[in-house]
Order: structure tokens, then sequence, then C-alpha cells
């Protein structure tokens, strides 16, 4: 179907995400896996499917690919046809531009011609680092209503979550009034999403006007507030920034919750199942007969003989008899050999277990990673890519287990409470 | 390899009478298995396997699930210029006018195809069958012995030899296979113990001519017909040997009990090495999320594919995409299709229940939780059963049923429709 009205749409893919570590070691954060069999741009790529809207760039930077393998030919969330389809849209050099992308404004202004080539009324800009479900045809019907210029997607934070968000302040008719782009003392619970709708030609007019603008939330958007219509689309819903290992963990347990928001299944959230290193399809998920799980997400190929309580569990994991895993997530093909242990853990790619080893051991979720205080401080231990945790060795918490770390890396059987492992 | 030089012809039209609702609305090759994939997924996996790239696929009795199983054939990567999956349903034409009268004939009324593709061996399959076989090894035996068919056979127990094309052979090649002596099609007193996997390997222009003269008889199937007529005129026959697993599931419970041979600490099949692969897109199971395993949940010896949630206990069974367990129930010795919903407190023993079918509160099947069954029972998709129904063992129930069909009780081996 052939309609002109559909909106022009950009992902902006092209964030680091540092917060996350060893995850963004080799990947994008959009890229990062969730929810056993997905990645966290499938929620922004699969709301744009299912509000119709079939025309998409992804504007990637950083370790794109991973990302680009995801996307695929966009066949998974049928961007897929003549007048359909996902493009990559990476920074270039050209005669003019040679540069990376500075910032979200930046980016957008580098694809100028990719807006040009693919004429709309609006342009929709989205975050492809974000857990939500959002209907874009209805916040694109509210723009349209109100003769905005520019709309932003907002909901209301609580206050001590809003100095992470850009704030606005807005009148009676949903209108903004005022901005603040991360405050520290907030005036308002009204945070911005990320999610922006723009009238084209506003757009294309606004990026020309300083390229020393490069970000939407520090600069476009509070000039186009202080000049021009900008109106507040709110959003009532489950949506996160799963930007830290707290908030990851965390939004990967509330699906597991009996009445939990988020249902990826009943959102109709799409993923493009990638073969994994074997030419099968994944088997349906295999129980043992000591097997026991409960609370859990257990994806197709995994192999359960031993004990697995409120965790999440990506295709292929195998958990053998006698082992444990708790409070944890685990990536593609990861490996519990018998009698060990995963307690409150998040084990990337082809982690492996050795036999009666624990990873996640002791009370203390205090102290923090010596070396990434920030990042890792409430007790969970990351395990990186295709790491080796070698038979009988603890492994305590808030640590870090570098990815490809072999045996030998191990100075000792017992890892101490935020140490690190591996470089 | 640039283009396969040979053409599989897989038969998938038969309804196979004795699996009853199960291939009601289905040919047999359509039919779920392994809480995944369908029948015919094998014998496509193995061509995908063995570099087999052309295939065309016989179809006639209720195509459409067949149809859109096959779609584009990239889910076997069966998909490019010299790489397809061509389905080939009965057609009229100026002359002719007939569904496919029997296997024979819907293979010579594709000869065009056939010869349009110039393939260097011609193999026919059947889609029906379980098994993980690597027909290079079968292909190339048939050119190192110049035969003119080559045909792959497996030991069978004698008491069960009536049921299948007999062979003796000899010993020529020791376990790998032997020049075929003497070929019977379903003996009554068998003479010899090689069953016909239905894996035959033509030389083409032996099979052109055999189809032709094949068209004056009255009678038109490979087994009882073109293999007899080839070993009457002295046609060079040989049999290659398979002794790995083979699933023959052609009654409901030898249906059931393939199913069972997935389970237990090694079993008998196992589809990640087999290779075996399934059309995702068809009835969308890529999109569902992974199984949800809730707080209450008992699960053992048992196969559970993404899109379950699970809140009673599962043993010794395989539960299809999107089948819900509630709280209470008990599910043992059982193959639950696509998208059931068994509800609080159900209990069931050996049971197979085709797709889409829910049932209400405590609804009874099968003898007490523990006990042996001894008749599988069967319910038909699309059901609807009422809380508290109370079904015995190896009750067959048709698709579906209404409203005002049901009944409190269906007794024993009863068939309800």
């Amino acid at each position: 179907m052939i309609n002109k009205k559909d909106a022009l749409v950009l992902l902006l893919a092209g964030g680091v995400g540092s917060r996350l570590n060893i995850l963004v070691q080799s990947r994008a954060k959009p890229a990062v896996p969730f929810g056993g069999l997905y990645r966290i741009i499938d929620f922004s790529l699969s709301n744009v499917m299912n509000s119709g809207l079939t025309k998409v760039g992804v504007l990637t930077q950083y370790k794109p690919l991973s990302l680009m393998r995801h996307l695929g030919t966009g066949e998974p969330w049928d961007f897929i046809g003549r007048t359909r389809g996902v493009k990559i849209l990476p920074p270039r050099t050209g005669f003019k531009d040679s540069d990376w992308y500075k910032g979200t404004a930046d980016a957008v202004r580098q694809n100028i011609d990719f807006i040009e080539a693919n004429p709309s009324d609006e342009v929709i800009l989205l975050s492809g680092d974000h857990i939500y479900h959002m209907d874009f045809h209805a916040m694109l019907e509210f723009h349209r209503s109100k003769n905005a210029d520019v709309t932003v997607g907002m909901m209301v934070v609580p206050r001590e979550q809003i100095h992470q968000f850009g704030a606005g302040i807005i009148d009676s008719n949903n209108r903004i009034v005022e901005w603040e782009e991360k405050p520290q003392v907030p005036r308002t619970n009204l945070a911005s999403m990320g999610i922006y709708v723009f009238n084209r030609k506003y757009l294309l007019n606004t990026l020309q006007r300083d390229r020393g603008e490069v970000d939407f939330g520090m600069h476009i958007i509070p000039w186009a507030i202080d000049n021009d219509n900008v109106f507040a689309y709110p959003f009532y819903g489950y949506w996160r920034d799963v930007g830290t290992i707290q908030s990851y963990w965390q939004a990967n347990m509330d699906i597991l919750s009996e009445d939990s928001e988020i249902s990826p299944e009943k959102w109709g959230i799409r993923t493009n199942i990638e073969t994994g290193q074997s030419p099968a399809d994944r088997a349906p998920a295999r129980y043992g007969s000591k097997a026991s799980a409960s609370c859990s997400l257990i994806s197709a190929g995994c192999r359960i003989n031993g004990r697995v309580v409120n965790s999440v569990l990506a295709p292929g994991v195998v958990v053998e008899e006698g082992a444990l895993v708790k409070d944890s997530i685990l990536f593609e093909d990861c490996v519990v050999q018998a009698d060990a242990e995963v307690n409150l853990a998040i084990c990337d790619k082809r982690v492996h277990v050795g036999e009666q080893a624990v990873v996640g051991f002791g009370d203390d979720h205090e102290t923090p990673n010596r070396l990434h205080p920030k990042h890792l401080y409430t007790g969970i231990t990351l395990v990186g890519k295709e790491a080796v945790v070698p038979n009988k060795h603890v492994i305590g918490r808030n640590c870090i287990i570098q990815s490809h770390t072999n045996p030998r890396a191990y100075e000792e059987r017992r890892v101490a409470d935020g140490e690190t492992v591996g470089s | 390899m640039l283009k396969s030089s040979t053409l599989a012809m897989i038969l998938a039209g038969s309804r196979v009478d004795e699996l009853n609702v199960l291939t009601y609305y289905r040919p047999k090759s359509a039919v779920p298995f392994g809480g995944f994939c369908r029948v015919i997924d094998f014998a496509l996996s193995n061509l995908m396997n063995s570099g087999i790239e052309q295939v065309a696929i016989l179809s006639q009795y209720r195509s459409y699930s067949l149809i859109n199983h096959i779609g584009t054939g990239a889910a076997w990567d069966m998909i490019g210029r010299h790489r397809g999956i061509s389905i080939l349903p009965p057609f009229k034409d100026m002359d002719h006018a007939d569904w496919y009268r029997g296997t024979a004939d819907a293979v010579y009324q594709n000869m065009d195809f056939i010869r349009y593709h110039q393939p260097q061996e011609i193999l026919i399959l059947s889609g029906d069958h379980i098994y993980n076989m690597d027909y290079r090894q079968l292909i190339s035996y048939h050119h190192e012995k110049e035969a003119d068919l080559t045909i792959g056979f497996i030991r069978v127990d004698q008491d069960k030899a009536h049921r299948f094309g007999i062979a003796a052979l000899d010993e020529e090649d020791g376990d790998r296979g032997g020049k075929v002596l003497k070929y019977w099609e379903k003996p009554e007193e068998p003479e010899a113990t090689w069953a016909s996997l239905t894996v035959l390997c033509f030389r083409p222009e032996v099979l052109y001519r055999l189809l032709k003269e094949n068209q004056s008889s009255d009678s038109w199937e490979f087994g009882k017909d073109i293999i007899p007529m080839l070993m009457n005129e002295g046609g060079r026959v040989y049999g290659y040997k398979y002794d790995g697993y083979w699933g023959y599931t052609r009654t409901i419970e030898e249906y059931w009990q393939s199913n069972m041979d997935l389970l237990g600490e090694k079993p008998r099949i196992n589809t990640e090495q087999w290779g075996v692969r399934t059309n995702l897109e068809h009835r969308g199971i890529r999109d569902f999320q992974p199984a949800l395993i809730r707080e209450e949940a008992d699960v053992r010896n048992s196969l559970i594919y993404n899109g379950c949630t699970v809140e009673g206990t599962v043993e010794n069974s395989i539960l299809f995409p999107g089948v819900k367990i509630g709280k209470g129930a008990v599910v043992e010795n059982s193959v639950l299709f696509f998208n059931n919903v068994v509800g609080e407190r159900c209990s069931f023993n050996k049971v197979i229940s085709d797709v889409n079918s829910s049932f209400g509160k405590g609804v009874r099947i099968g003898p007490e939780s523990g006990e042996v069954a001894k008749g599988v029972t069967v319910v038909g998709w699309n059901n609807r059963v009422p809380q508290k129904t109370v079904i015995g063992e190896g009750a067959t129930i048709y698709p579906n049923l209404t409203s005002d069909q049901w009944k409190d009780g269906v007794g024993a081996g009863e068939v309800l429709r």
C-alpha cells in the first residue's frame, strides 16, 4: 500500500551505552540481547512496524556490525517490498561532511539527503535503546491535531529520576513552555522519552540554521520551544531506559512477574531469529528427569537438568544436573556444568561455568566493583562473552569476568567481591 | 556446487486413514511433530544436509497446510538460481483431466517438469517418515553399481514385514548394500526382513520408460508396480542398507511412540543433531516469546517450545508453541499441538490434541495420573471441551464439535463426532 502520509522514521542507534560495560564491548547498545530472544532495538522497530510505518533509516556509528547483521534485510519487521524498507545509515565522508556524528542532531543533519529522497509530511525520530510499547500512529494524529512543529513523547517519572532526562513544563493545552535538560533541581516530573515528531520542512529548516547545534535535547528542542510550537504527547505505560546494568537486569526480571506490564509477545515484538552455529533450528527446550524450573523465561534450544529460578535463558543454554541458576540472565549457548551455581549474574554468549563453580557468591552486595564502581554496585556480577569460569572457582558479587577470559587468567580459585578478572 | 545434479521428488499427497482426525484437514506429511516442526521437515532437512537443492513436492490431499509450510523454501536454503522447492499439484490439460491416480502417475504427469531439469539421477522420497539420512551415500553407491534403481532398506521385525515393500538382498557389499534378489510389495508371508524406506534413486531414462509403460496399466504405484516391472525385466536394482532411526508412523499409536522417542536420557530422535529445520514463519512460531515457566510449575522429561506458559505439572510430554497449562493441571505422556489451552486442574494421560483446542477446568482424559494408559486419546482441532468433561482412554474426538455435541462423559475407545 502506498500512502504518502506515511511518516519517515529515523532510528538513532549510534549510542555507546558505556554503562552497560562488557555487554557493549563488541556491540552497540541497541544490539544488546534482551528477554531471551530479543535485542533492545526490536522494541523500537516492532513499534514502528505495528504503527503501520514502513520506511526506516537506522543511524549507526558505534560497533554497528552486530546491529547490521541483526537488521538483515528488514524482513522480520515486514520492512521489505518495493516501497518499504530499512536502510542502515552509517557516517560517511563526502565533499563537505567528513566527520563522525557529533550528536543526534548532527547525525540527522548528515543524512538530510536521505530525508529528501523519502518525501513525507513528518519525520519521526526515535532512540533504539528503550524497552516500551507505543503506537506512533496515535502520536502522529496528536501532532497533526495540534498543528505542532515538533511533538515530544513525554511521560511522568519519579522526581528523583528526572535528572537523567530532558524535562518539560507544559500549559493546559499540552504545549511545552519551558525545557530543562537533565535538571539537578526538578520543577516538573514530565520527562522526554527521546521520541520526536517533526514537521519535515521544519526539521530541514532547523537543521540548516546552525551547524553548531549537534544535539536535539541540548540545542534543537530548547530553541524550538522558545520560538515555535512544541507539544508534549503524553505516554502512559511501561517504558524503560535500560542504560545501566541495574535497570537492564530489572527490566528483564519485570517480564517474569505474574502481573507484568511488559510482554514482548502481546506487544507484537518481533526479532530476527538468528541461526546459531548449528545449521539446525533450535529444538524445543528439553527438560530432563532432574529438572526443576520456576518463575523463568526459557527459550527453545535450552537443555535443563538442574534448577532454574527467577531467570531469563536465551536459546541453547545448558544447565546440568545439580546446577542452580537463580536471579540471572544467560545469553545464548551458555553452559552451567554439574553442581555449579550462577546467582545474580549476567552472562554474555557462550560463557562456560565449570563443575561446582559459583558465580555470585556471598551476602555482600554493597562492595562495588573496584574499577567500575558506578556500573556495578547492587550485587550483580558480569561475565563476558565466551569467558570460562573453571571448575570449583568461586566468583563474588559485583565482579567482572572479562570476555574471552581463559582459565589461566585466574590467580586464585576465589575472586573477591568487586574484583575483575581478565583484560 | 553450482547446480545440483539430483532432482528430488517428495511424495507428500497421502492422507493415511489410520491417523484419523490428525489428517482430517492436512496430509500426513504436514502433521506436526516433535514440538515445533512437521513430518516433512525430516525429508526436506535430509535433502538440505545432503546438498540436494532441487526439490519437487507432489501433493493433492488438502495441500493448503503443506503449501503454507513450504513457503518460499528459504527455511531450507532452497532458494536461488539453481535451488528451489516446487509444489506440483494435479492439473488439467488438453488430453488429461485426472487426479493423481497413484504415486507413479503423479510423477509421470509431471514429466515435462522433470525433463526440464535434466537431472543425472532422480530421487523419489516419501514425505511421511522420520529419519536422518545422507542421501549422497546412497547416490554414490547407485553410481558405483551403475544401477538402474537403488532403494534404501532397513531391517524390520519379521512380524511387521507384511506392512512394507520387502526385499531379499545379497551380501555383495556387506553392511553397505547388495543386489536386490527378490522384491515383494506388502507380502502376507514375508520371506525376508529388508523393508523399503521409500527412498528410490532412479537412472532417469529408465524411470521415464517405466512410467510410460505403466500408463496402460490399471495401477500406478512405485512399490506395487514400478519396482516389480524393473525386477521382472532383469534391471540392475540395488539395495542400500540403512541402520539409523526410522519412524514409520502410520497409526496413532506409532505416531505417539515416535514422539516419545524424542524424550528420555538418550533420545532416539535428536532434531538439532540431525540438522532439522522447519519454516519458522508457518503459524508465526518465530514471533512467540520464550516459554514462561511459572512459580507453581513442575516440568520433567519434556520438550517445551517458545510461547508456552506452564503453571501446572508436565511430565513425559511435548508442548508445541503457544500451549498454556493452567494451575494444578497435570499433563503426562501427552503431545499437545500449537495453541492448546489446558484449564486449571485438568488431568491428561496419553493424549494427542490437535491445534487450537481448549479444555475447561477439571477436564480428565485417560487413566489416573501415574497409571499406564493402553490407548491414546486423540482430540481433533478447534474443540472447546466443557469443564469437568471426563474422556476415557483411547477415545477419538472429531474436530470442530459444537457445544451441543458434547456430553459429560466419553467412554474408553468411544468416537465422538
